[in-house]
């Protein structure tokens, strides 16, 4: 698994911290522009949480942005299957968290980079590992070198 | 304008073909953190505007938790 070459989702608190420019976050400010090496997925659920925290022009940016990298941002509007988002929620997930859990299996992207620390902390065998902003960079430090 | 496009045209098709896709490359990445900075810029502002920009990141990630449930449930409501 390569954080250069595969596919991540960045949870929607790397999009926000980022672009807030979050000073006790700065790993997340990073992530973002190292965004042409990477190639990332975003699910639904994150895309509907942009929109909640942007107003009109600013996700219109974001989508203008995001246009010019259709190789290497990738948008996804599909609703995922409930039954999975059940599965989860049987691991004690709450909904939300479940919901973008089912986006990873679905999407199979194997690295949710997240801030939440709590984010599926203690269920096992997740289909996908979550990686902290300063780890992903770390990863992608050491691929290139 | 459009003369110094056709230069600089004309030199990038004189680039080896490896060197031109790393220019591209690179062209596209200034591109995105240019938009990147651009957008930010704007948020930054709106949320300064509103007083929410010194929020500490604790109470962003409390907000944020929130509305991913209220999300979810208004998505999936059943």
């Amino acid at each position: 698994m390569t954080i250069g070459r595969d596919w991540v989702v960045l949870d929607t608190n790397v999009w926000i911290f980022g672009l807030r420019y979050q000073p006790d976050q700065p790993a997340c400010a990073q992530v973002l522009q190292r965004l042409p090496q990477l190639h990332v997925k975003v699910p639904r659920q994150v895309l509907l949480e942009l929109q909640a925290n942007l107003n009109g022009e600013e996700m219109r940016d974001f989508f203008r942005l995001i246009r010019r990298y259709p190789e290497r941002v990738d948008l996804h509007w599909d609703k995922v299957e409930l039954s999975l988002i059940r599965k989860y929620q049987q691991l004690a997930c709450k909904l939300g968290d479940a919901t973008v859990a089912t986006h990873m299996e679905t999407l199979g992207v194997e690295t949710l980079v997240s801030e939440n620390r709590d984010f599926l902390y203690e269920i096992k065998g997740l289909p996908f590992r979550v990686l902290r902003a300063e780890d992903a960079l770390r990863e992608l430090e050491e691929e290139v070198e | 304008m459009s003369l110094c496009i056709d230069e600089l045209a004309t030199k990038i098709a004189s680039f080896d073909p490896v060197d031109q896709d790393a220019l591209w490359e690179k062209v596209a990445a200034l591109n995105v953190q240019r938009g990147l900075k651009n957008l930010s810029q704007k948020y930054r502002a709106r949320l300064a505007a509103e007083g929410k920009l010194d929020q500490t990141a604790d109470t962003v990630m409390a907000e944020l938790k929130k509305l991913r449930e209220e999300i979810a449930a208004n998505d999936y409501r059943t």
